[in-house]
């Protein structure tokens, strides 16, 4: 990261955004020019380099990808549904192969297939209507079973935005600290993997003494398998932008920013319809309902890059520099977004608040676990004979999340990837040990994550799994630290090799890459990719001794 | 009670906030932790991870691996450098970074100076386990640049060298493409360093730990066996260098990290423009003009001739026949030499230097003012500022490295105000540029100050208990007719009175100047309204404060101290001064003309009217650089002898009737005051070349063979004397200098001053004045004729004349001087990018290639003067200041049009 970067880029504010404008250069033919490019070097003082730099890191801002049609998805749910050959060869009689894109994980992992075309995403069976879609741009709902079990936090119905919006309005007639308290007696942790308090994060950034001060929300749902905060932008708009809008009432920022990916084009248009709902009902603005508190939102589409979900990564992007991921100390919460006060939470942190204010801090205390409070959304797969999103409370077993939600597979599975790649993967035998909270998978040596499901059913070779797992690891590192840069490079050459006969894997070598990684890495993409493959080594070491020299 | 925290089980003292790295650093040594992505002058950074260490909470506690490079040390924490852990993760980096990396360390450049050659020996790598796999050896070497290389193949993606572009130098010329393992650093939009907008510094080739990015003098091989300290003689910034040499001969040049003045930091100039040192154009034997032809002689010859032709011009016209140019190239030694021989051996006040045309007007405002001729503050002072007024100057150009740092003062936040009839580099950066007609600064600093006044925002106190006549000025300047000023600045008022308020805001604001404000009829007013203005806001006497003026050659500030100039002796005295008159007698032991002596433009006067006869004139090409070339070199050859001396035969060399061949900065030895009054070391790094003398011990000799008894040139010699009558040398010996200097004044017992007029002023109160604006004698009587305004300027690349800078590789970067050019007068003269234009003033006319830009407004136009081939002062006038008689350099009258031959009449 670069402090002068974000100074300059700083210096134009939010509305004049570099990476919105990097976004929008590309539009036409995929990646900006180079005119384009020294134009907005100069325009902002960054450096061709810079802007060069920056571009050329993003799946949909590179130069590669000029002239890309269509994109298949490659995420993990839709690679162990084995549907992708097929889609690739029926998008292949409509364009070249070179016009051919992939996407990772568009979140339609409950009926794969998926793949992106002119804006839109399709899957199950849509890519047998791809002449229709290609000539008529028709566009088919996507839908999926939701369903909540026990209290209804996240999924409640929306009931209008008077009625929505009317505990933000009490909440602006109160002091900030006050509503800070009932966020913090709420207990709510960060949904989007990591766990941190929420209410911690706001107070950090409300006590440091500065003008200009950001809410950024991650909607950078990149992990394969997950598509819960795709429901929550999609069905539940105005839950996320509320949650925002008490954040940065709490801390005193006055722009909230949704950082959404490049995949999910209906969220984007789906939220910015919801924003302009609230401008036309002078619910965002300039001294909103006269309480003197001003607050204004804008989307920010990603482009095409896992890492930018680690939120200094995700703050680097939104200045337009490379989203490498940045060292801590300072946290966001003192020097974030264009170098000051930034506090970024998750889709689904934010969409919990809105029944925080409404019922109370306590309320939300009493579901769940005590240490893991309130609910989660969970998603599960084409694996599961019902596949969608489901709201339950924390602490619920695992078994009942198969059994009588998913009500079962449709073939047998032998391991459960949950979490997202950097999860962990459950073993069939090791189901009955959890219930859905922090604590019960990270004593077990799993990790909840954002509580994706992705099941590995018994016919996939979980060689050619770790192998996904590395080329994901690899494809998506920033690049920044030597650990995950070269490791999880040199790890997915292991796992080649070892496929193809040509090299068995050192197990000692293997072991010192995966120390090297975990404890070595700057972040968690190259830190937690160890953890599913040492369960992998651990839970499936028969299917995978051949592959190893000793 | 101190905090502390433990490493390796034993207890330290720690610093509040410091990282775990520094701990150890500065307990155990610079090499307890190996690093590789860490560099002293750059931010941490985290990508190598090899600094890792592990970190328990309390004794025999669960440890952590943590980068110790950004992670602060935790009190009463256990810090644990050499783990069985740790010794695994170091060891499998340097692996897997092996992986990646050629392994031909017996033939590359930085063999045996190679910081992953170090960490891979410390951590012990024996084999790389991996098979065979991707990799980025088959990069091509970049080798497009006259300095800069790189070779990608041997980059270990540490980023150093982008940090420094950013961090160091502030350009972001270097970036990294791509993502993960197939990141890579790019130039510009993957350009080559030719093609990209490098500015050349050296910064990315210095941070680099490997030879991915380097320069083609090899400046990290370790093939050099010396290394000398010295200071650079580019610019008054002073940049210390560290010169590498082997068997006499310079090898390369690198700027120390610990360096006050430069912090690790430097030029293309100073880094890389020192080849034209030894280069074959070099003077190399005395010269006596014999039958209309310069005839190499033996120094005794020319001694005897200098000895007997001085004496007989001094016995058949006076003293004040004769007249010298000191150096402010020089050490202060050889500037306080010069002024002792015309002053105590031929017996005239006839002796000045380069300060006239440059920066008088400065000492002689600041002098009035404040009473003291020099910057109030240091540059360090950038970091305790939030406000920077840089009026005429364009440091980034002129003085880089000082330019490096008002840069990223302004991109880390704080205000900038530009006041520059270009749109300047750093007028980009500025919240206010505001860009004046040249000419009119003293209207436009009276419009800051009228907004200043009107909005109530003046340091009252500061003014009631520092500054005089504060209410004079207060009167004179609230009865200005602000929209009149306007019209004559063109400069929209709410502009200026925005920059005024946020300037008066401040809490402390930092002024720089440069020629753009000395080199005006008005000249030193506009330096005596700068010191108003920092005087109004209470700006002086505080931390990231002050008037701060960029000295243009390196000793500009050490000759006028040395008293290198016509009417005040060294240290400033005043030669009519019958008191002072007299110390100087009984120092010198002889008598000292009382009279003030002619300054430079006075002497080409002298010259043509048959009054001066002779004239000796180190290191400056008057012909090429002072204004009005035709009538400079009319002077000079009305001369009985004209006396140069010089490294090249300049334009003013090739008029000698004796020519000296003296040395360079890097053939001697002796002191340079920067621009913010730094008495620094100049250390020989080698030898002068066969045939020249260093330029003290010259004059030393023609003092001894005129019958002055001076002993031999030894710098701590010539130091002792002038600390006995220079009075702010009065602590200064070569010795105590140490590695960085001081900052005079310095007291006898050594303590030196970072900043000025603390508590009172040298004057005692500080003297405001108010001046009308007056329009220049140029516009008023040329105007008409010639509309169109041509202001001189400075190039990067090049230094004053060029006779050094255009001996260098820097040649290949700037070949030419041009003209800027407005696209709107370009049209309306039917003159297209690239094409000659005629430019003619009521001197003379000049033909040069245009080059069409909006950094400058319609109807005006702007040079440089670094080109003989073009000999642009054969226009510029004879206006002068008219209190220091500083020429006008940057306002002169001329027209263009579209060129149909060559115009150059010399």
């Amino acid at each position: 990261m670069s402090k002068n970067l974000s100074e300059l880029s700083g210096r134009k504010g939010v509305e004049e955004n570099l990476f919105d404008k990097m976004g929008k250069l590309a539009i036409e033919t995929g990646a900006p020019s180079e005119e384009d490019l020294e134009t907005l070097a100069n325009e902002f003082l960054i450096g061709k380099s810079t802007a060069f730099g920056t571009t050329t890191f993003y799946d949909f801002l590179k130069p590669e990808n000029k002239g890309k049609k269509a994109y298949a998805c490659n995420g993990s749910a839709c690679l162990c549904a084995g549907t992708q050959p097929a889609v690739i060869a029926q998008l292949k009689t409509k364009f070249k192969a070179e016009e051919i894109g992939h996407m990772t994980c568009l979140g339609r992992c409950h009926e794969n297939s998926a793949f992106y075309y002119n804006g839109t995403n399709y899957s199950g069976n849509s890519i047998k209507n791809i002449d229709e879609i290609v000539t008529n741009k028709s566009q088919k709902i996507d839908s999926y079973h939701c369903e909540a079990v026990g209290n209804v936090v996240l999924t409640e119905t929306y009931e209008g935005l008077a009625n929505h919006y009317a505990p933000f309005k009490s909440a602006l007639k109160k002091d900030p600290t006050k509503i800070l308290e009932e966020i913090k007696t709420s207990g709510i942790r960060g949904r989007g993997g990591a766990g941190f308090p929420m209410g911690s994060k706001l107070e950090f950034c409300k006590n440091v003494d500065n003008e200009t001060k950001f809410i950024i929300c991650n909607a950078d749902e990149g992990d394969p398998g997950a598509y819960s905060d795709r429901y929550l932008l999609e069905q539940r708009p105005h839950s996320v932008l509320f949650g925002m809008m008490i954040s940065g009432y709490v801390t005193g920022a006055s722009w909230g920013i949704l950082y959404i990916r490049a995949e999910y084009p209906e969220s984007v248009a789906i939220i910015e319809n919801a924003i302009q709902e609230l401008r036309d009902a002078d619910l965002i603005g300039e001294n909103i309902d006269e309480s003197g508190f001003n607050f204004d939102l804008k989307v920010i589409q990603a482009q095409g890059s896992y890492i930018c979900g680690e939120e200094t990564a995700l703050i680097n992007s939104i200045e337009g520099q490379r989203p490498e991921v940045r060292v801590r100390p300072p946290y966001p919460a003192v020097q974030g977004l264009f170098n000051k006060p930034t506090v970024v939470n998750n889709v689904e942190t934010l969409a919990a608040v809105h029944f925080i204010i409404k019922n109370g801090g306590s309320a939300y205390a009493e579901i769940g676990t005590g240490k893991s409070t309130g609910t989660k959304l969970i998603c599960l797969d084409s694996f599961f004979n019902r596949p969608g999103v489901y709201e339950i409370e924390m602490g619920v077993s695992l078994n009942s999340v198969i059994n009588d939600l998913g009500q079962g597979f449709k073939e047998p599975v032998k391991a459960l990837h949950i979490g997202g790649p950097l999860g962990g993967i459950v073993p069939e035998k090791k189901f009955g040990d959890l219930t859905i909270d922090f604590e019960s998978f990270s004593t077990n040596g799993f990790l909840l994550g954002h509580a994706s499901v992705v099941s590995i059913p018994e016919t996939f070779p979980m060689i050619e799994y770790l192998e996904h797992l590395f080329d994901f690891a690899s494809y998506e590192s920033c690049g920044k630290c030597f650990p995950c840069r070269l490791g999880t490079k040199r790890g997915q050459e292991l796992m080649t090799k070892a496929i193809t006969g040509e090299h068995k894997i050192d197990r000692y070598l293997l072991e010192d890459l995966l120390h090297t990684l975990e404890v070595g890495s700057l972040c968690a993409h190259g830190g937690g990719i160890p953890l599913p493959i040492k369960n992998t080594l651990a839970y499936f070491d028969d299917e995978l001794s051949d592959y190893f020299a000793n | 009670m101190n905090k502390t925290a433990y490493i390796n089980d034993r207890l330290y003292e720690l610093n509040t906030g410091e990282t775990i790295l520094s701990f150890v650093k500065r307990h155990m040594n610079d090499k307890a932790i190996p690093t590789l992505c860490d560099a002293p002058n750059l931010d941490p950074f985290g990508a190598c991870r090899v600094c890792s260490v592990d970190v328990a909470m309390e004794a025999g506690g669960k440890t952590k691996t943590l980068a110790s490079c950004h992670t602060p040390v935790s009190e009463n924490s256990y810090i644990y450098t050499d783990t069985d852990n740790i010794h695994r993760l170091r060891k499998n980096i340097i692996e897997l970074v092996l992986t990646d990396h050629p392994l031909d360390c017996l033939t590359c450049e930085v063999n045996g100076n190679c910081e992953l050659q170090d960490v891979a020996a410390q951590v012990g790598i024996r084999d790389v386990r991996y098979p065979a796999g991707d990799n980025h050896l088959h990069y091509e070497k970049d080798k497009s640049h006259p300095y800069m290389t790189s070779d990608l193949s041997k980059c270990i993606n540490c980023y150093r060298c982008v940090r420094a572009c950013d961090e160091v130098q502030g350009e972001f010329i270097l970036s990294m493409s791509g993502r993960g393992f197939d990141s890579k650093i790019i130039k510009g939009l993957d350009n080559s360093f030719m093609d990209s907008d490098c500015v050349s510094c050296g910064a990315c080739a210095q941070a680099c730990p490997t030879s991915a990015i380097s320069d083609v003098f090899q400046s990290k091989s370790v093939t050099s066996a010396e290394k000398t300290r010295t200071i650079c003689t580019y610019c008054g910034v002073g940049c210390n260098l560290e010169v590498s040499t082997k068997n006499g001969e310079i090898l390369s040049i690198q700027a120390p990290y610990e360096a006050e003045a430069n912090q690790g930091h430097t030029c293309l100039k100073g880094r890389y423009a020192f080849k034209f040192y030894n280069h074959p154009d070099r003077l190399k034997s005395p010269m006596i003009k014999k039958n209309g032809k310069l005839e190499e002689v033996s120094w005794e010859e020319v001694y005897n001739h200098l000895a007997q032709k001085f004496t007989s011009i001094k016995k058949e016209h006076g003293p004040d026949a004769i007249a010298g140019i000191s150096s402010a190239r020089t050490p202060n030694e050889e500037n306080y030499l010069m002024q002792k021989f015309m002053r105590a051996v031929i017996g005239t006040n006839n002796i000045d230097c380069c300060a006239r045309v440059c920066h008088s007007p400065t000492a002689l405002g600041m002098q009035r003012t404040f009473g003291t001729g020099a910057a109030t503050n240091s540059i360090e002072d950038l970091d305790h500022t939030d406000c920077i007024l840089i009026c005429g100057a364009n440091p980034t150009d002129a003085h880089p490295v000082t330019g490096a740092r008002i840069k990223q003062t302004a991109m880390k936040g704080a205000t900038l105000i530009v006041i520059d009839p270009r749109r300047i580099e750093l007028a980009k950066y500025a919240q206010h540029h505001l860009q004046l007609r040249p000419g009119t600064n003293v209207a436009l600093l009276n419009m800051m100050m009228y907004y200043i006044f009107s909005a109530g925002l003046e340091d009252k106190e500061f003014l009631d208990k520092r500054c005089e006549d504060h209410e004079m000025l207060r009167e004179k300047i609230l009865g200005l007719d602000i929209d009149e000023m306007e019209q004559i600045t063109g400069v929209e008022k709410e502009k200026v009175k925005a920059a005024a308020i946020a300037y008066a805001s401040a809490n402390a604001a930092m002024e720089f100047h440069g020629l753009g404000v000395t080199e005006q009829s008005q000249g030193t007013f506009t330096v005596m309204q700068l010191a108003d203005l920092a005087m109004i806001t209470g700006n002086i006497g505080k931390k990231g404060a002050g008037v701060n003026p960029l000295r243009g050659q390196n000793n500009v500030q050490g000759a006028a101290d040395m008293g290198a100039q016509p009417h005040q002796g060294a240290g400033y005295h005043d030669v009519t001064d019958p008191i002072l008159n007299e110390r100087y007698n009984t120092f010198y032991g002889t008598k000292v003309p009382q009279h003030i002596g002619y300054k430079i433009p006075e002497m080409f006067n002298a010259a043509i009217n048959g009054d001066l006869k002779s004239m000796w004139i180190i290191g400056e090409d008057v012909v090429q650089t002072d204004p009005n070339t035709n009538k400079v070199m009319k002077a000079l050859s009305s001369l009985d002898m004209l006396v140069v001396q010089e490294l090249f035969m300049t334009e003013t060399a090739k008029m000698a009737d004796v020519l000296l061949p003296g040395a360079s900065f890097l053939e001697k030895s002796g002191t340079f005051t920067n621009g913010e009054r730094r008495i620094q070391k100049v250390q020989q790094v080698v030898e002068p070349i066969k045939g020249t003398k260093s330029d003290g011990q010259i004059i030393i000799d023609v003092m001894n063979r005129m019958g002055y008894q001076q002993p031999d040139y030894t710098p701590d010699g010539v130091l002792a004397e002038i600390s006995q009558i220079v009075p702010f040398f009065a602590g200064v010996t070569w010795n105590n200098l140490g590695e960085n200097g001081k900052q005079w004044p310095v007291a006898k017992d050594g303590t030196d001053s970072k900043m000025i007029h603390i508590e009172e002023f040298k004057r005692g109160k500080g003297k405001l004045y108010y001046f009308d604006f007056k329009e220049s004698p140029e516009i008023e009587e040329h105007g008409k004729d010639y509309p169109y305004i041509i202001t001189t300027n400075r190039e990067l690349e090049h230094y004053n004349c060029g006779a050094m800078t255009r001996r260098t590789g820097n040649v290949e970067l700037l070949t030419e001087d041009v003209l800027l050019i407005h696209p709107n007068d370009a049209k309306a003269n039917h003159i297209e990018d690239g094409d000659m234009v005629c430019v003619e003033s009521p001197r003379g006319k000049v033909d040069i290639k245009s080059f069409v830009t909006n950094e400058v407004k319609p109807g005006i136009l702007s040079s440089t003067f670094h080109f003989p081939e073009v000999m642009l002062n054969i226009i510029t006038s004879d206006v002068t200041d008219t209190e220091a008689l500083c020429p006008e350099y940057k306002v002169v009258s001329c027209r263009i049009r579209k060129s149909k031959g060559k115009y150059k009449s010399v």
